[in-house]
């Protein structure tokens, strides 16, 4: 979310910190999710604060059957960096997809989308990715 | 393979697949994901997706974040305690409920303890005593005792007699009706503290017809009048008047009650 291991174990202990304390109190919110949520807003918050890129029309490239083995050749923080740089709410439901631990109906009530919204950044994130993977490896795709 | 024609709900849908198979749990996701497993658009997006998993899977994820989750439970869940739970709108109003139905038992229980064979058609003469005008009934200038006499020869009723206790208070008038039940209520109005008598037949066994006697006198309220009741030949007899049972009893002898 923030491409930036540093901010993002603030944020991580800032949330859980605040977190201790509602339930300390007894005041935990009665929602599903809530936690992630409040994550959410904070690393939104902090992103404001740094340089924003500028809006970049990318290029966009149908998703081959060799993107499987163009990914694989990634360093992790690669892939966390692109990610970090996408436009929220882009950015969030790519972030909330590729974890894994949630279904797209928890992604929707946890980023306040709604269905074709999600489909739609999820598609446009995939074909970015593939036309940022053949950029960079633009070797591999010709195999 | 192409993905087949499927609807903009279904294509919004299959973009948002779930990476595993096993994770889709509801059916509008697994029709779509049926009908689009054999095109090869839609493996090469599972292929891309599982292979970005992997790469998010093996971000190392730092120490001191790592702690965080090492044992135990982040948060344990708030403290129960017994001012929590009442202060439960739900609970406060089950409890509510309860105390209310608990005590509309209570309340019919200990009505029910003094309940006695015609308890119930006293309680109605209680009411018909309240609302009677002294006008609606005979003027009849005698002592209570004598109408027994009257009650029999006018009416046909035996055993309409005054108890001695009663006997010789000065009655102002008196009539005979049928209540609800189609008993026929012998009613007296005598001038000791606007005091009201009522003679009526006695509760029955329903089976056998037999009288459901009772001994001594048994007290009624109802609607702020207070009656003594006594059985005797089948008929039942009931002094009332508007007042609490320290009224009446002053004219009922203790060894009787």
């Amino acid at each position: 979310m923030l491409g930036d291991p540093r901010k993002a174990q603030e944020i991580f202990e800032t949330t859980l910190r605040e977190a201790g304390l509602r339930a300390a109190h007894g005041e935990l919110p009665n929602q599903r999710f809530w936690i992630f949520r409040d994550a959410r807003w904070r690393c939104l918050e902090a992103g404001e604060t740094d340089l924003q890129a500028e809006p970049l029309q990318l290029e966009e490239r149908d998703i081959t059957s060799a993107a499987s083995s163009q990914i694989a050749q990634l360093d992790p923080t690669q892939l966390a960096i692109w990610i970090s740089a996408a436009p929220d709410p882009q950015r969030t439901a790519l972030a909330l997809f590729y974890l894994d631990e949630f279904d797209y109906r928890e992604i929707l009530e946890l980023a306040e989308l709604k269905l074709s919204e999600l489909s739609r950044l999820l598609a446009l994130g995939r074909r970015q990715f593939q036309a940022w993977l053949d950029a960079m490896l633009p070797e591999k795709t010709k195999v | 393979m192409k993905t087949p024609r499927l609807s903009r709900r279904k294509r919004a849908l299959l973009n948002c697949a779930p990476i595993g198979k096993e994770r889709i749990r509801d059916r509008s996701m697994r029709s779509a994901v049926f009908r689009a497993s054999d095109s090869n658009e839609f493996a090469n997006q599972q292929s891309f997706d599982r292979a970005v998993a992997e790469l998010v899977r093996i971000i190392p994820i730092p120490p001191a974040t790592a702690e965080w989750f090492s044992t135990k439970d982040l948060f344990s869940p708030s403290k129960w305690t017994w001012k929590k739970t009442l202060r439960n709108p739900a609970v406060l109003a089950v409890g509510i409920a309860l105390v209310v139905i608990a005590g509309v038992l209570v309340f019919q229980f200990v009505a029910r303890l003094n309940d006695f064979p015609g308890s119930a058609t006293a309680r109605k003469l209680l009411t018909i005593a309240g609302s009677t005008r002294s006008v609606v009934l005979d003027p009849v200038n005698a002592e209570a005792g004598t109408l027994s006499d009257l009650f029999f020869m006018k009416h046909g009723l035996e055993h309409y007699d005054v108890p001695s206790e009663f006997a010789d208070f000065h009655t102002i008038g008196c009539r005979v009706f049928e209540d609800d039940q189609s008993q026929r209520v012998a009613q007296i109005w005598v001038a000791e503290k606007r005091m009201q008598f009522f003679l009526f037949p006695a509760e029955r066994d329903v089976k056998s017809g037999a009288v459901l006697r009772f001994p001594g006198w048994r007290y009624v309220h109802q609607e702020g009048w207070i009656g003594a009741v006594t059985e005797h030949g089948g008929v039942c007899f009931m002094a009332a008047l508007r007042g609490r049972e320290k009224d009446l009893a002053a004219y009922i002898p203790k060894a009787k009650q």
